[in-house]
């Protein structure tokens, strides 16, 4: 087990390692001095030429620009792990700033959409495994079909368009009601908070909620098919017991390991959702980013999702092995 | 009509009908079942697969979903703690039929390797059974589960406790379900092919620890099986069933010495036995068991029997022919038994025959029922002494590395093949004989190049004399491979699903540029025809035949290229019972005619010692006995080769063959054990035995037999001795009772 941990452990370093090495190739790619654009881009502001000399020569020394490129990673690389995202040009202001409440709202969106998701998907799909070709199967295997298929931006227009239309609603876009919307952090913020979020929760939500609806079905379905529940049913156990002692645990295993593949989806699908109902979320900025070639600011975007997302992987790792002896076993 | 049955019943089904319905109709799987269980007793249910055998002893305890199926009729009496109940009843009364589950009947289950949950603990999984039905506190149920582990030969059972599936072996899995299933104390076990996916050796074990049991805890047993060896040896009474219907009943003597029915027969003859004449035709059934919706009028057997008669289109009686023998067949009603045993004494096979058994070395002289395979009478050729050999291996092994942690350093080998001396000769059938695992396998496809070996030779005479293909190139190999045919074990996943026969079987005809074009139909139509299909089928694709069929097309396929060696690994272990006899049959038939040479790979002695010249056989990727075929099954020389032997379950009843035991499991082969590999499970073994390994080498006195034991020349060892013998001694037994 320990082993096993390590390795997940020093995996999830090498990834990193691999994906900062892209993103700098990638800041290091368009052509000219990063200090050049700099100081023209200060020059025009009328800043005063010693401000500009010494900002440009902070940042030389920062980045140890005009050195060896391992040098150059090393220092990015280190002022990455310290906090310091760069500067976004576009911007104007230290990437970080950028970033900030959205990246924490993005991630408490996307970990909340997959709970969303679970504690909907999993007891429906079960459910659906149990009554196979039953009147509530037959219902979401439709809805589930409906979910999958429609796009969530689709989704997403058409809350817009039925509460603007039906409720009269001013305020469905956002995550906030206007008048919270640059208020300090308060209770009655988080609450205002609550009653948008749901809304993208289900719309972000909907094509994984259904997909994984059917994964649970299919592999309930084929747990429930092993002899090791007729075994089961053979000691004489009530049904609900050879369903969540045997067979759940069994069956909810890929959708445990899948939760790394689903971060990803759920944060490019809450992207498209987020420019729809103009949502503070950090999709929306890093498509900015990338379509206004402001490699500091994308690069540090991409980081620190990877971070989240092989985080995200170790931890369906660590929830796997606790889960399957056979996982613990291997190594 | 629901009178609940004698008290020393245990069990009674009576006139059971069941179906299932799907999009193509309804069809009827069991067809009138009566059937019973006493105290104490252990009843076989045998017959072919498809026959309705596990849904009808699963209908007992309401393990068959409805729907699709659909208790039309019957009932089903089951001895109880509250007295005799019928369950059919209780099928909508779950809770009821869970008081049953698990406290008055049990069931063990046919895969080992998949009826024990993956992600529980063995000891958790069995004190739930107990927490279950009974109000006792976990410490109590812990220690039962500890004491019933121990009953059924669990090694070190407090430590099995919290052990997980993977960690056990299918036989110690097998185990653990039985004592999963006797920890309440049932009335009557329900085996459902207990032993079908173990090997041989540990098939012995769980029957004999079955057998223990039953006197031990005092219960019945129901056991489903194909395999009338393993019947013979266990059960008391044995009902025959076929397309969901009893054909014969009676006790295992009877049926045994005298079948009645001809399919009980039929089913008796195919099995290829430790006594039947080497390399002569088994008597099969012909054709197959067929789809339930094709299933005939009157009597369902009537398509496939030797005695067919215009009566057989009305269903049959069932006739009492004794004091607990009875048969459904109308060759036994009406005229009374005479005419019954008129036909029983001229066409009763071999075994079961009274003549045969007053001159039982006479070859056992039976005319195949299918006209599509020639007779065995003639030329049956053994190779002689001087003909040339065909494929000479010399110390070939196959390793592979074990590879572990962060950096996959190796962190051992898995020895599947270690030094392996082989040589067959031309026209020569050499069998290669062991448990899973032992590296049967490996060793056909090393000889095929299919794996590259480790070390070793491998020389190959594919026209003339011997060429070293060791290590030649793959292009190069191509050209041997055209005297090179290979059989494979499931003839389903042998055949590309999506290609049609013609390409199947034509592939290696236009790969080796031997035909094109309307010559590859012609070719192929030959090829089919010559292993018993129709020239017409070619167009259609593999899952339009039987498993049989299958193994024939894969046979074509082998032969295509008219080689002169075949490679044959397990060719019949996928197949019933009639049709292995006839796929046997087929391969025999083939040899003769085509002059081939053949390795044959298989776990059943019984199987290689019935088509091969020469025997060897495998423990842990050594061989270590070699020698002729009939030789090695009556004076085996190595303890290993005694064991597997003596674990072939004979379809003799009362006959014991089981001496001692090999013990356990078989070691993991990345680690074997040092010395003789053999020396963990030897009931002989010596101190000497564990520090040396003996070498493979001359029997005293004889040039052509070969082991590697150390006590090869002291030892007396049992081996199954020819008809005569084993009656005499059989007799010798009961006299000595």
């Amino acid at each position: 087990m320990r082993t096993y941990i390590l390795q997940r452990f020093l995996q999830m370093i090498i990834v990193m390692v691999v994906v900062m090495l892209v993103s700098f190739i990638i800041v290091e790619l368009p052509p000219g001095d990063f200090l050049t654009t700099l100081r023209e881009q200060l020059t025009d502001q009328n800043v005063d030429p010693k401000v500009i000399d010494s900002t440009v020569e902070m940042y030389r020394a920062r980045y140890g620009l005009g050195e060896n490129w391992f040098i150059r990673f090393g220092k990015w690389a280190w002022s990455l792990m310290k906090g310091d995202m760069g500067y976004s040009m576009q911007h104007n202001r230290p990437a970080s700033e950028l970033m900030g409440e959205r990246l924490s709202l993005t991630i408490w969106i996307s970990i909340a959409t997959l709970i969303f998701m679970f504690v909907v998907s999993v007891p429906i799909g079960m459910l659906s495994a149990i009554k196979q070709y039953s009147a509530w199967d037959h219902s979401f295997t439709f809805l589930a079909l409906l979910g999958v298929s429609v796009p969530s931006f689709i989704t997403a227009l058409v809350f817009l368009l039925l509460s603007v239309t039906l409720l009269g609603a001013t305020t469905v876009a956002g995550l906030f009601s206007p008048e919270y919307v640059t208020a300090e952090w308060s209770w009655a913020k988080f609450v205002d908070m609550l009653k948008h979020v749901w809304i993208i929760l289900f719309i972000v939500g909907l094509g994984d909620t259904a997909s994984t609806i059917r994964v649970m079905r299919a592999r309930m379905l084929d747990t429930l098919g092993e002899p090791y529940i007729d075994t089961a049913r053979m000691k004489g156990l009530s049904g609900a017991k050879i369903y969540f002692r045997h067979a759940l645990r069994v069956a909810i295993n890929p959708i445990i390991s899948s939760i790394g593949l689903r971060f990803p989806q759920i944060i490019s699908g809450s992207t498209i959702v987020a420019i729809v109902l103009t949502l503070p979320l950090i999709g929306p900025l890093l498509l900015e980013a990338l379509l206004g070639e402001d490699v500091y600011l994308a690069c540090s975007i991409l980081v620190v999702l990877t971070l989240a997302l092989v985080i995200g992987n170790f931890l369906a790792d660590l929830a796997l092995a606790w889960l399957d002896p056979r996982i613990r076993f291997e190594s | 009509m629901n009178t609940a049955p004698d008290s020393d019943k245990v069990l009674e089904i009576r006139d059971l009908q069941i179906s299932f319905s799907s999009i193509a109709g309804t069809t009827r799987a069991v067809n009138g079942v009566s059937l019973d269980v006493r105290s104490g007793e252990i009843v076989g249910l045998v017959g072919e697969s498809g026959c309705g055998k596990s849904v009808t002893i699963r209908s007992i305890v309401g393990l068959v979903p409805s729907p699709p199926a659909l208790f039309e009729a019957g009932e089903i009496w089951l001895r109880t703690r509250r007295g005799m109940t019928e369950t059919l009843s209780l099928h909508k009364n779950m809770k009821a039929l869970r008081q049953i589950r698990g406290r008055d009947v049990s069931m063990i289950f046919q895969e080992p390797m998949r009826s024990v949950h993956p992600m529980m603990t063995i000891g958790k999984q069995i004190t739930e059974g107990i927490l279950e039905h009974e109000v006792v506190d976990p410490a109590e149920a812990y220690e039962r589960t500890v004491e019933m582990l121990d009953l059924v030969g669990l090694p070190n059972p407090a430590a099995q406790m919290n052990r997980y599936a993977h960690e056990l072996s299918g036989g110690m899995r097998q185990r653990a379900l039985i004592a999963l299933a006797l920890v309440c104390h049932p009335q009557l076990l329900l085996a459902d092919e207990p032993t079908t996916a173990l090997d041989v050796t540990i098939q012995a074990q769980i029957l004999e620890l079955i057998r223990d049991l039953r006197e031990r805890m005092s219960m019945s047993v129901l056991l489903i099986t194909h395999n009338m060896g393993v019947v013979a040896n266990l059960a008391d009474r044995i009902s025959v069933m076929y397309l969901g219907k009893i054909m014969e009943t009676g006790t295992v003597e009877e049926i045994f010495k005298e079948p009645a029915h001809p399919y009980t027969q039929g089913l008796l003859a195919s099995m290829p036995s430790l006594f039947s004449q080497p390399k002569t035709h088994l008597q099969s059934l012909r054709g197959v068991v067929p789809e339930l919706a094709m299933v005939p009028k009157g009597c369902v057997f009537a398509d496939r029997c030797p005695y067919v008669m215009p009566k057989c289109d009305e269903t049959p009686p069932v006739v009492e022919l004794r004091a607990d023998h009875s048969a459904a067949c109308w060759l036994y009603a009406d005229g009374g038994e005479t005419q019954g045993s008129e036909v029983a004494e001229t066409a009763m096979p071999a075994l079961s025959d009274e003549g045969a058994r007053a001159d039982p070395l006479q070859p056992v002289d039976v005319a195949p029922l299918s006209s599509s395979e020639p007779t065995s009478e003639g030329a049956l050729g053994r190779p002689s002494e001087n003909d040339v050999a065909q494929l000479q291996i010399e110390n070939v092994a196959l390793h592979y590395p074990i590879l572990r942690g962060l950096l996959r350093r190796q962190v051992g080998t898995v020895r599947a093949v270690d030094g392996v001396d082989l040589t067959i000769r031309r026209g020569e059938t050499l069998g290669l004989v062991g448990e899973s695992g032992c590296g049967k396998t490996s060793v056909g496809r090393l000889v095929a190049r299919l794996v590259e070996p480790t070390a070793g030779r491998i020389r190959f005479g594919a026209d003339g004399g011997l060429e070293e293909i060791t290590h030649i190139s793959q292009k190069e190999m191509k050209r041997v491979r055209r005297a090179m045919g290979m059989v494979f074990q499931d003839p389903l996943s042998s055949l590309n699903a999506r290609m049609n026969i013609r390409n199947i079987v034509g592939e290696p005809l236009m790969l080796h540029q031997v035909a094109r074009g309307r010559a590859v139909d012609d070719r192929v139509g030959e090829l089919l025809e010559m292993v018993g299909l129709r020239a017409a089928h070619q167009s259609r694709f593999p899952h339009a035949f039987s498993g049989g069929q299958r193994q024939r097309i894969a046979i074509a396929r082998a032969l295509a290229t008219e080689p002169s060696f075949l490679v044959a690994d397990e060719p019949v272990s996928a197949l019933d019972v009639s049709v292995q006899a006839q796929i046997l049959n087929l391969l025999l038939t083939l040899q003769q005619r085509l002059n081939l040479s053949m390795l044959f790979i298989a776990h059943d002695i019984a199987v290689v010692r019935h088509v091969s010249d020469r025997i060897a056989v495998m423990y842990l990727g050594k061989i270590v006995e070699l020698g002729e075929a009939r030789e090695i099954c009556v004076r085996p020389v190595h303890p290993y080769t005694e064991a597997l032997l003596a674990s072939i379950p004979l379809p003799m009843p009362g006959l014991e063959t089981l001496r001692e035991m090999p013990k356990g499991d078989l070691p993991d082969p990345a680690n074997p054990p040092t010395g003789c590999r053999f020396h963990t499970r030897c009931p002989y073994s010596q101190p000497i035995c564990e520090e040396e390994e003996p070498p493979l080498r001359h029997i005293a006195g004889d040039a052509d037999h070969f082991g590697a034991c150390h006590f090869q020349d002291e030892l007396y060892l049992e081996g199954v001795e020819e008809i005569g013998e084993i009656q005499g001694s059989a007799a010798a037994k009961a006299g000595g009772k």
